[in-house]
């Protein structure tokens, strides 16, 4: 595993594995929290147009010779991090590098290729929207903060059809810089990868337009619909990405209940599934949900419940993190909890895909790589008073709320 | 250093959709057809009904967000978006309705459907063949050359004994008017000796008339009427003789002189040809 940082600020990273296959990502700091209220949802559209026409490669060039090695391209996208991803067999590796840095460093934007590709925004939308769970989380965020963060992944509808090329051109110079760059390679020579960031991404140094500072402020978002079932969050302000606290609220998470960790299991051993299951004997599905963003993190809960308890579901799991916040929880709970935690996150960094993105995440943030023992160890240096504190954190901040389905007997974030 | 997916916890699939440029083999695909104004289909296979169904589905952390690209040559694997037209107008009306069996107008449906083709191709071939005659007899004689391929000839105006010749068909057509001492003569000839046998009656329809083409047998030069050894004709370019009959009697000629096809029409003309 090598890492250079270039002098123009592009970290480059490689971890040559031998492996048949090779994966090759440029992760770009930027993301939805960079729109301004001008140019809403444009993160969206260059999620869709990674492969329209570049100076180096028209559009049926870019699909035709990437399919013909078997390659594949892809976008993954967040509130504040965007990732190219290129992924194919070794000995096509330069071709598919040349299709990635042509999408990466010189798209063109042809007017009516995005006239074109507008109307696909909708599309992708409403097949994301197809699981509450996107909803929610949107209007979370929306409900939570003030701006940056508070901006959707998806494009609002009555954006679609006015992006133009010019806005796309702008944003990319704006954003797409070096020093907010990492190109990240596994299964390829470092000196390689070096060399092409080298000659090929350092054309717009700076670093760019600087994003707004996010601002909790925890307010509430209610989507009445027909469900019958409830999906609801609820959540204070967490812990920043890298900091001791984000680690301690990782565990806490865990100590809560993070979702099955046995296929087909029925999740008993979570705490928060116990508190609720005391609650009601209907259908249910609770976990703690933890995000970490640069600047601002959210930690909360979400729950799914029938439409008729979802104020007992909620409240039953609140009073459980309360619990925890009041130092109801054993070191055996919160060694059990480390162990899952770390199981979850070697366990993510075993596939190349997972081990891509954990690579360039870290190289955005801090141009560095954290061994896997070395993250075990920073998870082991947890104490239980960091949960506690952690939890009491949550129980004390001021809290965001979003909630979809029939909220008849959902109640709102002063009755919780 | 953790990172979203990390942090996340196990992403459940549904908090992360992925947006594939270039989808490999394992990927899925969104539509690629773009409706306008249509609505979307939508995969509705998952209803969450019970406790074990909504295991693992509540989200745990941020949304990764990878929409599927549209590649312009990506496959679609369903077309659940592909419209059937109606095409009710152009059905029969015993099997329009959904809901009876289409056994019990079978016959009658295949019985007007082959009485159909049966019928068209019956006039088609009689047509064909029309039109393939019509086109082959163009190639044929035309009908200027047809007229002048017969000849009516007047009989009165021929005399007992007298030869008449006449042009048929760009040759000299002999017509004779035999005297009855020629016909019993030519009778009683002893058909055995001739060289080419053939008796005076085979050769003529009535025996007072002999119609013969005035061509030589030999080499083709125009027979001498009244002339010869014989009382018929002699042929001067290399000295053949034929008798009132036009069968060769001596000289090198092999065949007797031709008997074309004639009709006597009425009493009183003959139509050679």
């Amino acid at each position: 595993m090598q890492i250079t940082k270039l002098p123009n600020g592009l970290v480059i990273a490689s971890l040559e594995n031998f492996s048949p296959t090779s994966r090759i990502g440029v992760f770009i700091k930027t993301g939805s929290r960079y729109e301004t209220t001008s140019n809403l949802g444009i993160t969206h559209l260059l999620r869709l147009a990674s492969n329209l026409t570049t100076k180096g490669a028209s559009s049926f060039r870019i699909t035709r010779g990437i399919e013909a090695v078997g390659g594949s391209l892809s976008v993954h996208a967040t509130r504040e991090k965007m990732a190219y991803s290129v992924e194919c067999l070794r000995d096509y590796v330069d071709t598919v590098m040349e299709y990635l840095l042509n999408v990466t460093t010189a798209p063109e934007f042809r007017p009516w290729e995005v006239a074109d590709l507008q109307p696909q925004l909708k599309i992708d939308k409403t097949i994301a929207l197809q699981n509450p769970q996107v909803g929610v989380l949107e209007n979370l965020h929306a409900a939570a903060y003030k701006n940056a963060l508070a901006n959707p992944l998806y494009c609002p509808d009555y954006r679609v059809g006015k992006i133009t090329s010019e806005q796309l051109h702008h944003f990319v110079e704006n954003n797409f810089t070096s020093s907010r760059m990492a190109l990240v390679g596994i299964g390829i020579k470092h000196s390689t990868l070096k060399q092409v960031a080298e000659q090929f991404l350092n054309i717009r140094s700076g670093s760019g337009a600087p994003g707004a500072k996010a601002v909790y402020r925890g307010g509430e978002i209610r989507k009445q619909t027909g469900d019958s079932l409830v999906h609801a969050a609820v959540v204070a302000e967490g812990a920043v990405v890298g900091s001791p606290e984000a680690n301690a609220f990782s565990v806490l998470q865990y100590v809560l209940g993070a979702g099955p960790l046995v296929k087909r299991g029925s999740n008993v051993t979570s705490k928060l599934t116990q508190s609720v299951a005391k609650a009601t004997s209907q259908p249910f599905d609770v976990s703690a949900f933890n995000v970490n963003y640069s600047d601002s993190g959210l930690f909360g809960i979400y729950t799914i419940s029938q439409a008729l308890n979802a104020g007992e579901v909620i409240k039953a799991a609140l009073n459980q993190v309360k619990a925890v916040a009041q130092g109801g929880v054993t070191d055996a709970d919160v060694t059990a909890a480390k162990n899952q935690l770390k199981g979850n996150y070697l366990m993510s960094v075993e596939t190349s895909e997972g081990l891509l993105n954990e690579i360039g995440s870290e190289s955005l943030v801090s141009g560095t790589h954290t061994s896997p023992s070395a993250a075990a160890q920073k998870i082991d240096s947890v104490a239980t008073t960091d949960v506690v504190n952690a939890a009491k954190k949550f129980i004390s901040g001021k809290k965001s709320m979003a909630a979809t389905g029939d909220l008849g007997s959902t109640p709102f974030l002063d009755e919780l | 250093m953790l990172s979203v997916a990390a942090r996340a916890g196990p992403l459940a699939p549904f908090v992360s959709a992925a947006a594939h440029a270039v989808p490999g083999p394992l990927r899925p695909l969104a539509p690629a057809v773009v409706h306008r104004d249509q609505k979307v289909p939508l995969d509705l296979k998952r209803p969450l009904l019970c406790r074990e169904s909504l295991s693992g589905r509540a989200a745990r952390g941020g949304l990764v967000a990878s929409a599927s690209l549209n590649a312009p040559a990506s496959v679609r694997c369903v077309h659940n978006d592909v419209t059937v037209p109606d095409f009710s107008a152009y059905r029969r009306q015993d099997v329009q309705d959904a809901n009876t069996s289409s056994q019990g107008s079978s016959d009658s449906r295949k019985g007007f459907s082959y009485l159909m083709t049966a019928a068209t191709g019956v006039a088609t071939a009689y047509v064909a063949k029309n039109v393939v005659t019509q086109f082959i007899s163009s190639l044929s004689a035309s009908a200027d050359v047809l007229a002048l391929s017969k000849i009516e000839i007047k009989l009165s105006d021929i005399p007992e004994g007298k030869n008449m010749a006449f042009k048929w068909r760009g040759k000299p057509l002999f017509v004779r008017h035999r005297t009855q001492a020629e016909i019993s003569q030519e009778a009683q000839v002893d058909v055995s000796q001739l060289r080419d046998p053939q008796h005076d009656l085979d050769r003529v329809k009535k025996p007072e008339w002999v119609i013969l083409v005035g061509v030589c047998t030999h080499l083709g030069c125009v027979p001498i009427a009244n002339a010869g050894d014989f009382g018929g004709y002699y042929c001067p370019c290399h000295g053949s003789h034929y008798d009132a009959s036009g069968r060769i009697r001596k000289g090198p000629a092999p065949l007797n002189l031709e008997v074309p096809a004639y009709q006597f029409v009425g009493d009183d003309t003959v139509v050679v040809g």
